[in-house]
């Protein structure tokens, strides 16, 4: 009796849930409606025309797509895109994650630490550029100042094809701080109890880290790796305010080139077939982390839910 | 023992602040020098003479104070909208068991992998059909559907901060006849202020930095906004750098105060998350 | 009326409100959009010929629409959406294509009517067929050979001459640059213990990857970019290899010219041609004369000359964007007008001030209308010899107006060649052979040209 009454409740709950879940999802489901499967369907569409804009869009099938395989610029601005993502993503990680550590100490003046290493984040797009162009340049800027007064070798940075990624890298992972706040944020929510209980157990820092910060914070750390690697497969900013894509195309991004086609050339419809190419990878690497995901990422009554 | 590891943590934390702040400092630096002497090498540090009209031609160049408002009323819609409707969305997507929710979401999620160089045409001819092209609609309105579109992230954020918090909590809500909306704003709201600070920070500094939107979508000088205002310093021919500097200094001051106000939100997580257990 | 509803929802927040006088009378007003770039300094002059325009056309009213950066992608979304603007600036790289596919009025039946359509540059005009003007460059602009007065007294050296006929060779120019070239201790690229890495101030900078810059030495040289067609690429000819390898030498074998990222030919870079001159780091710049804004603004001790020629000299002109009427404006004429209006010196400071060179003839063949836009203290005395003589009678127009598809031509294939010669890798025969073919495939020919 008390047996089944507590499964007539439980599947009540499961309704309830249902009911609840499905109306609270409305707000995202209609703004994705609305506001991205229209206008995502409408480039899907655009993607199998010649569409320029401000002309007539004439159907051409596939014909954008097979012409990406034989486009040079296609290959060697994902090969570009590659490389800073490779680069770029693990060591923002690993540099936010670091700080974020140092930041969740008892440090006196913590609110002063926090803002000093979110402050990068903050500057305005095109201060920043401006900031980076000199510190990067060769001839005046600050980081050759630098190395010249240590008697190191100096560089040419982003106007080296083999440094400019690079260079770009460094950039980025300068402004660390929105990756180092949902860290931050992760790391309030691990439990003390977890670290007392080590403690009690007389494990050390190391242990501490080993058997409970990591552990607990690999959601956080998969948010953040999945985040970053489909930002920065987007990489856009640098390439073109900064470099144009050069020199001699090492810095050519996906997007740089895909923006370049869509509003200097106003190929819309190539673009938008650019578009899906990219939306299809970032898809398909996005899948690979997820299913991957299990493997290490640690949730509170995984599966359970 | 103890002393020397806070000696190495105060190294370590002064070691990664000098790079970070440096270019920071040379910002401020700028804004206070004439043109000429920023580009001195080696590079000069103490401005000579301090050019504090930099600050005031820059701001009067353009009426800031109007854009100032303008971008404060976009952004602040923009974040109520963006925190409160995509918490509800996370809440259901993590805590609300029901059928099809994972689907939905991998779908949702997918719309941060089209660039939006491509959406950007139709998204626009959109807003012309709604006949809302030079208003603050097309700037404010998505962030009250779960910030539609890049906002998503901001669900998949939540959603990943809520899965954290124990489920009993829920349970023992539920047991004592708690509606869902019950548990989502006495349960887990509460339990997740970092989270909802992150939200609330990142959706501030994009629609303060945003410059795309407002470019596209306003076509009144009296409707722009701060980074609309930033970018006329800069031009083809002529880049005003002492200007640049000065009011990019003066647009980030109020989000770095911002900043500063809401991290402590960070600490009160701990005590909260602290008690539960 | 669908402005008013624009209008209420706009109302809804306060920031909106002070958009409402538009609408007064708007029944017997004639409302035009302006839309433009520039710098808040161009901003101001805008508004104000905006203003007087409004003025002296009564019951016309006209909006400008600012826009400072993105000026493709907004005017992209716009043209797509069919909200183009009634009068405005159009990029090169969209003028001719915007044209084509009839988003730009056909000036040429309006040119008996207004005069004063009639009476610019020839090479001022953008034609995208025979009889079908879509409009011309806003300005005209040149490439000179800028320099610090005191780096060059202090070099003791002669001053690069004002006028074409004395221009120097290039082999002057790479001697002076050799005297006005000086490390930190003092000691010039030909003495030996010159240090390379620790120069204080170059001879020159040239870009090699800016085309307006080098386009003029390419045709003094007796070369091209294009065969008469248009459809073959001669940047692989004898002389134009020389032009790019003596670019190319400033940097690395005479080691005269700062390295790529230093130069200031193109104003993303920093710092800027006034500022290099100013602190003296570089002497000599090759850049255009819009640079005589900047100059005067942070007061700078510079001089102005002609470029050094190799046979005949030459300079590139008409380094602009373009300025057009848009097609479906509701009022074409007082739209010309406007268009006339914007670009005539009588009503614009830009021109007085320096930042822009005027399109009607006039103001570079009568005198009183020369002096009435270079006799003030923004022109120098050079001005007239180096600048209004050298355009008329040496300008060669800026290849972004005359040879079609080439904004892709740039990107796709041009500009990361000439990268190549400017970092250095390899001569510039070895990456001009190798690009000539690739650029001759995606050439499509000259753009039209005819006389009035």
């Amino acid at each position: 009796m008390a047996a089944l009454s507590g499964q007539h409740r439980l599947s009540g709950q499961r309704r309830l849930e249902r009911r609840w879940g499905l109306l609270m999802a409305v707000p995202a489901i209609l703004g994705f409606a609305i506001f991205t499967a229209g206008p995502m369907v409408a480039s899907l569409g655009l993607s199998l025309t010649d569409w320029q804009v401000g002309g007539a869009p004439s159907f051409v099938g596939t014909g954008n797509y097979t012409a990406l395989a034989d486009d040079e610029l296609f290959w060697k601005s994902l090969s570009a895109t590659t490389y800073y993502t490779l680069g770029a993503v693990p060591v923002s990680l690993i540099v936010a994650f670091v700080v974020a550590m140092l930041l969740n100490q008892r440090v006196r003046g913590l609110p002063v630490w926090r803002t000093i290493f979110y402050l990068p984040t903050l500057v305005p797009a095109i201060a920043n550029v401006v900031l980076w162009i000199w510190i990067f340049n060769p001839d005046f800027g600050l980081l050759n100042s630098l190395l010249r007064q240590g008697g190191l070798p100096t560089g040419m940075w982003i106007y080296d094809e083999n440094l400019a990624v690079p260079s770009l890298i460094v950039m980025s992972t300068w402004a660390f701080g929105n990756t180092m706040v949902i860290f931050l944020a992760g790391l309030q929510g691990v439990p003390q109890h977890l670290y007392e209980a080590v403690s009690v157990d007389g494990g050390g820092p190391w242990q501490r880290f080993r058997h409970v910060t990591v552990p607990m914070m690999t959601p956080t750390i998969f948010y953040n790796l999945v985040v970053g690697v489909i930002g920065t497969f987007q990489v856009f900013n640098q390439a073109y305010v900064m470099t144009e894509g050069g020199p001699n195309n090492a810095t050519l991004f996906y997007v740089y080139y895909l923006f370049r086609k869509a509003f200097r050339e106003s190929e819309m419809g190539y673009a938008s077939a650019l578009a899906w190419v990219l939306f299809m990878i970032i898809m398909i690497v996005t899948f690979l982390m997820f299913r991957n995901a299990r493997r290490w990422v640690y949730y509170e009554m995984a599966g359970g839910r | 023992m103890r002393s020397r590891g806070r000696i190495l943590l105060y190294l370590a934390l002064v070691a990664g602040a000098v790079p970070t702040l440096l270019p920071f400092v040379w910002l401020v630096r700028s804004a206070l020098m004439q043109d000429a002497q920023m580009f001195i090498a080696p590079p000069q540090w103490i401005p000579d003479p301090f050019q504090w009209s930099n600050f005031t031609d820059a701001l009067t160049a353009q009426p800031f104070g109007r854009y100032f408002l303008n971008t404060v009323v976009i952004a602040v819609i923009s974040v109520l909208g963006t925190v409160l409707t995509c918490s509800i969305a996370a809440f259901s997507f993590s805590r609300l068991r029901w059928r099809g929710r994972n689907v939905v979401f991998a779908v949702l999620l997918s719309s941060v992998m089209l660039p939006y160089a491509v959406t950007l045409i139709p998204t626009f001819v959109m807003w012309q059909e709604l006949g809302l092209l030079n208003t603050i609609a097309p700037l404010t309105v998505p962030s009250w559907f779960a910030g539609a579109g890049g906002g998503v992230l901001n669900v998949f954020l939540l959603r990943q901060f809520f899965l954290t918090i124990p489920f009993e909590l829920d349970e023992a809500a539920y047991i004592d006849g708690a509606s869902p909306w019950r548990v989502f704003w006495m349960v887990v709201m509460p339990l997740s202020k970092p989270a909802i600070v992150v939200v609330t920070i990142f959706t501030f500094i994009g629609t303060w930095n945003d410059f795309l939107g407002p470019l596209l979508y306003l076509n009144d000088e009296e409707k722009y906004t701060l980074s609309i205002g930033l970018a006329s310093f800069q031009s083809i021919y002529i880049t005003q750098w002492g200007y640049l500097m000065a009011a990019s200094a003066a647009v980030i001051a109020p989000i770095i105060a911002l900043f500063f106000f809401l991290q402590r939100y960070f600490i009160e997580g701990v005590t909260l998350t602290g008690i539960k257990n | 009326m669908r402005r008013r509803e624009l209008l209420a929802l706009a109302g809804l927040v306060p920031l909106a409100a002070a958009c409402g006088n538009d609408d007064d009378g708007a029944a017997e007003n004639i409302q035009l959009q302006f839309m433009y770039w520039g710098s808040t300094f161009e901003q101001k002059a805008v508004e104000k010929m905006l203003k007087a325009f409004e003025q002296s056309n009564a019951g016309t009213k006209v909006k400008p629409l600012f826009t400072p950066d993105e000026y493709d992608v907004k005017l992209n979304t716009l043209v797509a959406s069919g909200n183009v603007p009634d009068v405005g600036y159009v990029p090169m790289a969209m003028s001719y294509r915007l044209a084509e596919q009839g988003k730009l009025v056909n000036l040429f039946s309006y040119l008996d009517k207004y005069p004063q359509l009639a009476s610019y540059l020839p090479d001022a005009y953008l034609w995208y067929g025979k009889d079908q003007l879509h409009g011309v460059a806003t300005a005209n602009e040149i490439e000179l050979l800028w320099y610090s007065k005191a780096a060059v007294a202090e070099a003791g050296i002669s001053a690069p001459p004002a006028q074409a006929s004395s221009a120097w060779t290039w082999d002057q120019l790479v001697e002076n640059a050799y005297k006005l070239t000086v490390d930190q201790s003092g000691k010039h690229p030909d003495e030996s213990g010159f240090n390379a890495g620790q120069v204080r101030q170059f001879g020159i900078s040239s870009s090699i990857t800016y085309a307006a810059a080098w386009y003029g030495f390419l045709r003094s040289n007796g070369a091209d970019f294009a065969d008469p067609t248009g459809t073959k690429c001669l940047l692989d000819t004898p002389e134009a290899i020389e032009v790019f390898q003596n670019l190319q030498d400033l940097i690395y074998k005479h080691r005269v010219a700062p390295g790529p990222g230093q130069l200031a030919a193109t104003g993303d870079d920093v710092p800027g041609t006034n500022i290099l001159l100013k602190t003296k780091r570089v002497a000599m710049i090759v850049d255009g004369h819009w640079s005589l804004l900047d100059m005067n603004e942070s007061k700078v001790d510079y001089g102005i000359g002609v470029l050094p020629k190799y046979d005949e000299p030459f300079t590139t002109s008409q380094v602009a964007g373009a300025s057009a009427v848009f097609a479906g404006s509701k009022h074409v004429e007082e739209a010309i007008e406007l268009f006339a209006f914007h670009i005539d010196p009588r009503y614009v400071d830009l021109y007085e001030q320096g930042l822009w060179m005027p399109q009607e003839r006039k103001y570079y063949e009568d005198q009183a209308a020369i002096d009435s836009w270079t006799k003030n203290d923004s022109h120098p005395s050079e001005f007239r010899t180096a600048v209004v003589d050298y355009a008329r009678d040496h300008g060669v127009p800026d290849l972004r107006g005359r040879l079609k598809n080439l904004s892709a031509i740039n990107s796709d294939v041009l500009t990361p060649a000439l990268q190549e010669i400017e970092t250095g890798k390899r001569p510039a025969a070895a990456v001009l052979k190798e690009v000539a073919p690739k650029v001759t495939s995606r050439m499509q020919g000259w753009h039209h040209t005819q006389e009035l």
